[in-house]
């Protein structure tokens, strides 16, 4: 009953071998005819314009759609075919998916994994991994994408509070870690002494908040208590790139939306220094070049 | 030896510098900017045998402000640039722009390509008006609605110049883009996300030259490629490692532009 020993093992990674910002490509997978037709058998799936080719020919596609969540199926198919968490994998915990473009017969896909959280259970053994996957056809058009967590065994038990924090975004540590920082800047001293409010940061869905008065940080904390002035989220996946990218390339990343605001829009201007100031120290912390 | 006036332009005076003698290259800046930008390009080009001419457009650097108020029209920029050319008695001038000036360049091709020797027009492409831009920026012609103005073109600045361009390059460059008057700079984006000359690039018969680069987030490839299919015999150049502004991020740029304008010129007696 236990799983079959072989080499395969010896790459088994576990929750101390992750760290944000890995990523691992899949290799291509070619969608068959044949793998269509079973997944409608298996799935029940059997519309007839996944498995009709008269019928589909005559609909804005042209031709017979692979089932959606067939993409998300073969995610863990070439997840096991990495042979990277074989013998470690305790279990799926979630998965928040896309389906962007559809997906024909005769297509070649590729994933992209990125690693965008690690994080220790309370149970000191074992780690929740969060992961940004990218579907892509072998032209690069993206079709599908989405996060999805799993449990993996760690190598030893510890304390969550002693493993790094650099790259756990808008985390407990992680936000200490900045507030002290930022609390011996000068350039965010100076650019938050007009300002009485909180700047809310939030990556993927943990949330952080700075309570500022007149340059001084009054509190770091997830929440504040009349809420933040106003809040800079983007996704897990996008603060990984930004903390760890060659480069601060934050405002092109707001040109292309991959940032969302909500509250004050004017007191978000006005903070425009600090803001790249919180960019910069997280940067260093990632140990990213500045 | 740069020289330089003060030309009464439509009851406006406007500045303009010169260097050099040889084939004219009329050089136009950037939107809120000054002919400053082409410092190095004025006396660059002007020792490898051009005339070289660099006004301020109204309202920037040391121009009077336009009769009427900020220009929202890049129309307008281009009149007054062939208004220019007349009035200094430029013979068959190259057209030399970055972004607002890009446009302004290609506008003026529309309009007198047959009294140009050329045309080179960066950071720049031709496209559907985008009015929802249109009415944000409206929205930012009030300071109290514009907070934080200056760190942003800084920060933007820094940004938009280009992977290969040494970091200290990269802070002067923000560092003289940042002093702007906001209500120029944000009525120039306004004709800049206005300005429809889709219909007039048929009539562009000089050389033309698309000069873009790869980290220039503000434009779009395809659709500079796209302009460039719409103009007779156009080049499109990518520069790699390069952001908004080649004059001021490329290594001795005059070089590199006497190396588009020979080019252009060899392009020209073909077409002979």
């Amino acid at each position: 009953m236990a799983a079959t020993p072989g080499p395969a093992e010896a790459n088994d990674m576990y929750f101390e071998d992750f760290r944000v910002g890995q990523s691992f490509q899949s290799p291509p997978h070619e969608v068959t005819e044949g793998a269509l037709l079973q997944f409608a058998e298996v799935s029940g799936d059997k519309a007839p314009i996944h498995v009709d080719a008269d019928y589909a020919a005559g609909t804005q596609f042209g031709q017979r759609l692979v089932h959606g969540p067939y993409g998300l199926a073969r995610f863990f198919g070439a997840l096991h075919d990495l042979h990277i968490v074989d013998s470690t994998v305790i279990g799926l915990l979630d998965t928040n998916w896309r389906y962007l473009k559809p997906v024909f017969v005769g297509d070649t896909l590729i994933f992209d994994i990125t690693i965008t959280r690690c994080r220790r259970t309370s149970a000191r053994d074992r780690g929740v991994i969060n992961r940004h996957v990218l579907l892509k056809r072998d032209d690069g058009t993206v079709v599908q994408e989405g996060t999805t967590a799993f449990m993996v065994q760690a190598r030893t038990s510890a304390d969550p509070s002693s493993d790094p924090s650099a790259l756990d975004f808008c985390g407990p540590g992680w936000t200490k870690d900045l507030a002290a920082r930022l609390g011996q800047d000068e350039e965010f001293v100076a650019a938050t002494r007009s300002f009485d409010g909180t700047i809310g940061l939030q990556a993927g869905t943990v949330p952080t908040s700075l309570r500022i008065y007149k340059g001084a940080i009054l509190e770091a904390a997830p929440k504040a208590l009349l809420g933040p002035t106003f809040t800079v989220q983007a996704s897990e996946l996008v603060w990984a790139q930004l903390m760890t990218g060659p480069r601060n390339d934050f405002i092109p990343r707001t040109l292309r939306g991959e940032f969302s605001l909500t509250g004050s829009g004017y007191d978000y201007l006005r903070l425009t220094k600090a803001l790249m100031r919180i960019w910069e120290t997280a940067r260093e912390m990632a140990g990213a070049p500045v | 030896m740069i020289e330089s006036q003060y030309v009464d332009l439509g009851g406006s005076l406007a500045y303009v510098e010169a260097a050099g003698e040889g084939p004219a290259v009329l050089c136009i800046h950037t939107a809120g900017q000054s002919g400053v930008q082409w410092r190095h390009t004025l006396t660059g080009l002007a020792a490898l045998g051009y005339r070289v001419i660099v006004p301020d457009l109204p309202g920037h650097g040391r121009s009077e402000p336009a009769v009427g108020g900020p220009v929202r029209d890049l129309g307008r920029y281009a009149e007054w640039c062939i208004d220019l050319i007349d009035e200094l008695g430029l013979d068959r001038p190259y057209v030399m722009g970055c972004s607002i000036g890009g446009k302004i360049s290609l506008d003026i091709a529309t309009r007198i390509s047959d009294r140009l020797s050329g045309v080179v027009a960066m950071a720049a492409e031709v496209n559907a008006p985008k009015p929802g831009g249109a009415a944000a920026l409206d929205r930012g012609m009030e300071d109290a609605s514009s907070p934080s103005r200056t760190d942003r073109t800084y920060y933007g600045t820094l940004a938009v110049c280009g992977r290969t361009v040494p970091a200290e390059r990269v802070e002067m460059i923000a560092a003289m883009h940042r002093r702007e008057d906001p209500i120029i700079t944000t009525s120039d984006l306004i004709g800049w996300f206005s300005h429809d000359i889709r219909a007039g690039l048929a009539n562009i018969t000089c050389p033309t030259y698309l000069v873009v680069g790869d980290d220039d987030f503000w434009l779009d490839l395809d659709q500079v490629a796209w302009t460039g299919s719409q103009i007779q015999g156009a080049r499109t150049l990518v520069l790699e490692g390069i952001g908004h502004y080649p004059m001021e991020e490329v290594d001795d740029f005059a070089s590199v532009a006497d190396g588009w304008l020979r080019t252009l010129a060899e392009d020209a007696a073909r077409a002979r």
